[in-house]
């Protein structure tokens, strides 16, 4: 069977994250059309997002931010001064100033890369792929759509899972499903939304059941009682929730397949 | 360390505010790119470059001279601008269904000039990004525009290295179905 890489994959390969496989992933990039769109897709949007501006702060900015500072300063503490007496610092400076020129430590970038006032070139590198016909733009959009509803679908039944698996112990933590679960509902809608625009009605419908079951775990305290977590699963149980997404899980993953041979 | 960054640093942790000022001098406009990224609003941006600093001067004390300050400082930036956000969750949501719905709206055809191009870009993906959890646009804020490996954006958001990872995964994946409408547009533009 012929290995293809997934989305995920090609984010990683984006960002030189897959060391281990980066040789393997463009040596498929060049043999395979389907992924090669994928990538040109992803690569594309993230250097969309390179060109991205933001306003500057004002001139004067460090000298009124340096204000709101200094009057929200807490006062020192006499009990700090032993371990930092003043007579330390020079030697303290000058140490560091040792280590820092001898070392050179260059952990974090100490700018951002991405330039605030994009040239026209960048714009252009930026934005400017492949050509493409109304009927490959149509498959690619549908292309994200299904990676972004697949992968909303598959972090849905992982939520679901744990808490049909969660220990019911009289008082259960669910933070982690609750606050996974209120970031699906704000993705699922925008997903909702952009699948019937591209005239998905089926995909908009089984966001909108989901959405339903997210809510309501999203809106559980974080620590519930053993009767609130019992009638949880019921619930989830009763409306077969976790089957459900499972199939959609599926369903997506097979209309992905079919995309990429088309 | 830059060499400026250690000797003020030193400074100030022995109680002299003149240093500490030099610090915020040089480092509040890339703290506020950050914070406005967060964010989305100037306003919020400021106030979470002042709520950095002052955690920084606070935390000075456990600040290790032989870690990059820079570095620490941008970990209490993000920091400030995640807790800044859930403070305000119900502000939020309702301009980020705002703004999901302005984002599913179909993007009209941006005009030819890249100069107008690029300020529809801005403005889309500082929605998308306002789209994103407090989380996911750490993250991937970290990793896309600050060059972190995901060792390091999981250490400094205090997760684990897949949930990092799939922090970003989200990020990437909104912001490609975000995007996807003024993509489309451009490449019909050219096409």
């Amino acid at each position: 069977m012929t290995w293809h890489p997934t989305d995920d994959e090609l984010i990683l390969h984006f960002y030189g994250e897959d060391a281990q496989d980066e040789r393997r992933v463009d040596e498929h990039l060049h043999s395979c059309s389907t992924c090669r769109d994928t990538w040109v897709e992803i690569s594309e949007t993230l250097k969309m997002v390179d060109v991205a501006a933001i306003p500057e702060p004002a001139d004067g900015f460090e000298r009124v931010m340096w204000a709101r500072v200094q009057r929200s300063l807490p006062e020192r503490s006499a009990a700090r001064a032993w371990w930092a007496p003043r007579w330390l610092v020079p030697a303290a400076g000058f140490a560091a100033l040792v280590v820092a020129t001898v070392v050179g430590v260059n952990y974090w970038p100490a700018a951002p890369t991405t330039p605030q006032s994009p040239s026209t070139a960048e714009i252009a590198k930026a934005s400017n792929g492949t050509a493409w016909t109304p009927a490959a733009l149509a498959k690619a959009r549908e292309r994200v759509l299904l990676a972004a509803a697949g992968g909303h679908f598959e972090q849905a039944e992982m939520v679901l899972v744990e808490l049909m698996n969660a220990e019911d112990g009289g008082q259960t933590n669910l933070w982690f499903e609750r606050e996974t679960a209120g970031d699906l509902v704000t993705a699922g809608r925008l997903y909702r939304e952009t699948a019937r625009q591209n005239g998905d009605a089926h995909l908009a419908m089984m966001l909108d059941d989901l959405e339903a079951i997210l809510i309501e775990v999203s809106h559980t305290p974080e620590k519930v009682g053993r009767q609130d977590l019992r009638s949880l699963r019921a619930r989830i149980d009763h409306d077969s929730v976790l089957f459900k997404v499972r199939a959609v899980s599926n369903e997506i993953r097979e209309r992905q397949r079919t995309l990429s041979t088309e | 360390m830059h060499p400026e960054d250690a000797a003020a640093v030193a400074l100030a942790r022995a109680g002299d505010d003149e240093a500490f000022r030099v610090l915020v001098d040089r480092h509040s406009r890339s703290i506020y790119r950050l914070a406005y990224r967060m964010t989305g609003r100037p306003e919020d941006a400021e106030d979470v470059v002042q709520e950095t600093f002052v955690r920084v001067y606070k935390q000075l004390g456990r600040f290790e001279s032989r870690s990059n300050f820079a570095t620490w400082l941008y970990r209490i930036g993000f920091n400030c601008a995640i807790d800044y956000m859930r403070a305000r969750p119900h502000r939020e949501s309702a301009e980020t269904h705002e703004r999901l719905d302005q984002l599913s709206a179909p993007a009209s055809v941006p005009a030819s000039d890249d100069l107008v191009f690029a300020g529809e870009i801005s403005g889309r993906v500082q929605q998308a990004l306002n789209g994103l959890t407090p989380q996911e646009r750490a993250a991937f804020l970290m990793r896309h525009y600050h060059g972190c490996s995901i060792e390091e954006v999981s250490s400094a958001l205090g997760l684990r290295s897949n949930a990092a990872k799939h922090s970003i995964f989200r990020a990437v994946r909104k912001m490609r179905v975000a995007l996807q409408p003024l993509r489309d547009a451009r490449v019909e533009t050219t096409s």
